[in-house]
């Protein structure tokens, strides 16, 4: 991560923290920055502040974002992943972390129920259930393999299950130009939206007040 | 209403990056598939180079990064020496926002596997939206081992990446595309040169766009110091 980053991280972190660091947030964003902002999520969440949390990968396999938080030196030690795409995928790439195979991302409606069978089964001290985040990467990829109302009653669903359980904050990644349907359930579940816009080049990098509950962060 | 809903969540499914070439986008519905593969394929002097470049370009000015691996051994203050007659280039996005990779002496080097490790740890360094190889078919000559393998496996973690990647292909003249490479891409844009009438007249053809209702046929291009390439007439 370079200095434009950090300093993109630390707006974001600074706006989640305003917010208590638990619920449901909406972070609106293009999908072409998905990957980077996740990446800024774990420095910022696991590595930065040292919180246990979960990563549901539905859009690539789990290998992907281990070699980048390793690249990029960031240390996730309490960091669960839970692979949903992996056994469709068709790939290779081998990386080392803390990693449920579950069967999906057809039927997320069954997802929490294999995530449960998996924490039962796996024999290892990783616990889903002291996880103080939960990143799923990324909505819009469920409803490749998912009708939208079986969607929106997962996510409706999990947010109120992390909700219930205490101080677990849900970033809820949307692109609202691309996924507006979607966008718009999470936000009717989120208690903050944080916009997160790209810099163009030459633009001040500093967190921008929108409006009195709003927050856009610009950086790239 | 469902119905209405569902129909609406597919449109959205796929993501759309600009190509960056005027006239291109209204060919493909939107863009390039963000992820995706594409294969701008062509002979020498059609402007594929030029083409990529653009598209690296139009993701700098939105604030994307960009990654360019050439297979060319050519040093960026070349490459830059006669891209920079183009207007589109802005001379510092390369180093910060456009990330210039040299492969060629690597390709002499090393296996496909770890080829391909080499280009993962750049791309992973620099987290691109895009990315460029130019040209890929440069790589089968020099590699040892089994490039379709490699092909297969490089194209596959590329989208896996989440970035848009444009591999350039040369071709003889009159020939098409490169046949171990286009099986695995995502999409197709043919470059063509035709001489009519004493003259050489530039083409652009969409072979092939996955997930995308685009125009077939050949469009005239011209390739300006201004726009780079650009569609003259699309007949939509």
């Amino acid at each position: 991560m370079n200095d434009k980053d950090l300093r993109q991280m630390q707006g974001l972190m600074d706006s989640l923290e305003r917010n208590g660091l638990k619920g449901a947030v909406v972070l609106d964003l293009p999908s072409t920055q998905f990957v980077r902002i996740n990446l800024m999520l774990l420095k910022g969440l696991s590595e930065d502040r040292g919180l246990a949390g979960m990563f549901i990968s539905v859009d690539r396999p789990h290998q992907y974002m281990v070699h980048l938080l390793s690249m990029h030196q960031i240390k996730a030690a309490g960091l669960i992943f839970i692979d949903a795409i992996s056994r469709f995928s068709a790939d290779s790439k081998v990386a080392s972390a803390n990693v449920g195979f579950v069967d999906g991302p057809f039927h997320i409606d069954r997802l929490p129920t294999a995530m449960s069978q998996w924490e039962k089964g796996n024999g290892s001290k990783a616990k889903l259930s002291e996880c103080k985040f939960a990143i799923i990467d990324n909505l819009s990829s469920l409803l490749t393999y998912n009708s939208f109302a079986s969607v929106e009653l997962f996510l409706r669903s999990f947010v109120k299950a992390l909700d219930s359980s205490g101080n677990v904050i849900v970033p809820l990644l949307i692109d609202s130009q691309k996924s507006m349907l979607l966008y718009e359930v999470a936000r009717s579940i989120s208690r903050e939206e944080i916009r997160v816009m790209d810099i163009q080049k030459g633009m001040d990098n500093k967190p921008m007040r929108i409006s009195d509950q709003n927050f856009r962060v610009e950086g790239s | 209403m469902e119905k209405r809903y569902e129909e609406t969540a597919k449109r959205e499914g796929l993501v759309r990056i600009d190509s960056g070439i005027p006239g291109l986008d209204e060919m493909i519905e939107g863009g390039f598939p963000f992820p995706s593969v594409v294969l701008v394929s062509g002979s020498a002097g059609t402007g594929k180079t030029t083409f990529a470049l653009k598209f690296l370009c139009e993701g700098a000015k939105k604030g994307e990064q960009g990654l360019y691996f050439t297979t060319l051994s050519e040093p960026t203050q070349w490459m830059l020496r006669y891209a920079s007659q183009f207007n589109f280039i802005d001379k510092e996005y390369f180093g910060d926002q456009i990330v210039y990779m040299d492969l060629g002496q690597l390709m002499r080097e090393v296996d496909s596997n770890q080829l391909l490790a080499v280009m993962e740890e750049k791309i992973a360094e620099v987290v691109p939206q895009r990315i460029v190889i130019d040209p890929i078919t440069v790589v089968g000559g020099m590699l040892k081992g089994d490039y379709r393998l490699f092909i297969f496996d490089l194209f596959n973690r590329l989208k896996n990446w989440n970035a848009t990647t444009l591999v350039t292909g040369e071709v003889h003249p009159g020939e098409m595309y490169p046949p171990e490479v286009s099986y695995a891409v995502d999409g197709i844009i043919l470059l063509m040169l035709s001489e009519e009438g004493g003259a050489r007249r530039k083409y652009l053809e969409v072979l092939k766009m996955r997930g995308t209702n685009h125009l077939t046929g050949k469009q005239s291009i011209d390739i300006t110091r201004k726009d780079g390439v650009m569609v003259l007439k699309a007949r939509f």
